[in-house]
């Protein structure tokens, strides 16, 4: 069932045709216009709420930019509305913070993901917790592959997808507190790489729809974790036959 | 800390040492299907045979391999995997029965299921990390299984595994009190496009990700000779990959 507004998906506020089946999806609406600088011939489709959407190209392919805005509750709307209007393939781009000790390495440039714990509220919602959260591993092999290319080193691993930042960043403060540093302390023994709040959602919402998707963190410079993602899609709409 | 049998530097549950176990480990649950598995390796010998867990060790391509039977069931696969890890083996590939879950026409149309992650249905795991976290196969485990079926032209599906305690909550939901409980999630688990249920597969990957160790599974529903042929080209290839790193 379709929720509609004018022929439009409910919060995006897009149609069928408004995107490409190639989507970006950072948190943060400002964001997407830093990321539409790198597609050609980029035109804002819509902005409501915290979905903000670019359209443009990439050598030639129809691909978009949106928001989800913070946490697993706004992603989970934007990638569900996205599907009904035909994205299949998803690269979450964003900022993380550092878990696992080999994730504090100066010289990294960021984490490709994976999987996630599902360290949050939303994805309860559509399959019980013992359900995994993951990418797809083609998306993941693309990512790993246009980061090699240029240069780049990105870690590879988990990530941690929580609800609250302030939990993580000032876990005292909150009457919780002992469970979430006990927690804290699982995931570094779980070799977790980083901690961000939207993965968890993409991953279990893709593989219920059969879509695909993974996600690149950043930690040095987001131009280049931008152009690594524009680059994985490259190479993936080569694999797909959208290039010839 | 290793639990050691007394006076020896064996492994407490599966009796073995480092040197017994190449870095490659097969990984059936049932002790007797090791002996067929290690028909398909060159020298093979008889390693060690303990409770559940049943070892041969010998080549492929002239590098060491090793089968382990897990036992069925994450509690005893989660005692072998650890105790192969303490001794040197540091890739898994789960070999093993399944039924489908996606659909019954499944086990008519695939020849079985490749397994990318685990749904982590059973109470082993929660002992080692919190629920949340993700019970994840290697992706490179994963490329070479399905580089390999499609050089032999197998038709594997690639998708999420149940890893449940209770078999015959499965096969007979109605039989246990708690049947409602278990055809809902059942349900669940089919809308999550789940391609298989089978009993080992969460603590192999849970406990490869936190050892950071390499695990996959490939299940079948029908020919286990071919099951068996693809993750032996697999670890071929694997082999191939690892000595140019």
């Amino acid at each position: 069932m379709a929720i509609l507004e004018d022929g439009l998906q409910y919060h995006i506020r897009m149609k069928e045709g408004d995107v490409g089946r190639y989507v970006f999806l950072p948190g943060d609406p400002f964001r997407t216009d830093l990321i539409a600088r790198f597609l050609d011939d980029a035109k804002l489709v819509a902005h409501n709420r915290e979905h903000k959407t670019w359209t443009g190209y990439l050598d030639g392919v129809k691909v978009s930019v949106t928001s989800t805005g913070m946490g697993c509750p706004s992603a989970a709307i934007c990638i569900e509305e996205l599907i009904k209007i035909g994205a299949d393939t998803f690269i979450r781009i964003g900022t993380a913070g550092r878990v696992a000790p080999e994730s504090y390495d100066e010289n990294l440039d960021g984490i490709i993901c994976t999987a996630a714990v599902r360290d949050e509220g939303t994805t309860v919602h559509y399959i019980p917790i013992e359900y995994p959260a993951v990418a797809d591993r083609h998306v993941v092999d693309a990512l790993a592959r246009a980061a090699k290319a240029r240069g780049l080193n990105y870690l590879e691993g988990i990530t941690q997808s929580k609800d609250s930042f302030y939990g993580q960043h000032e876990p005292d403060n909150m009457p919780a507190a002992a469970r979430l540093h006990e927690r804290w302390n699982a995931w570094i023994k779980g070799n977790v790489l980083c901690s961000e709040m939207e993965s968890s959602a993409l991953f279990v919402i893709s593989s219920i729809r059969k879509v695909r998707a993974a996600a690149i963190m950043n930690f040095k410079n987001m131009d280049d974790t931008i152009q690594v993602a524009c680059d994985a899609v490259r190479l993936l709409a080569r694999e797909d036959g959208e290039i010839e």
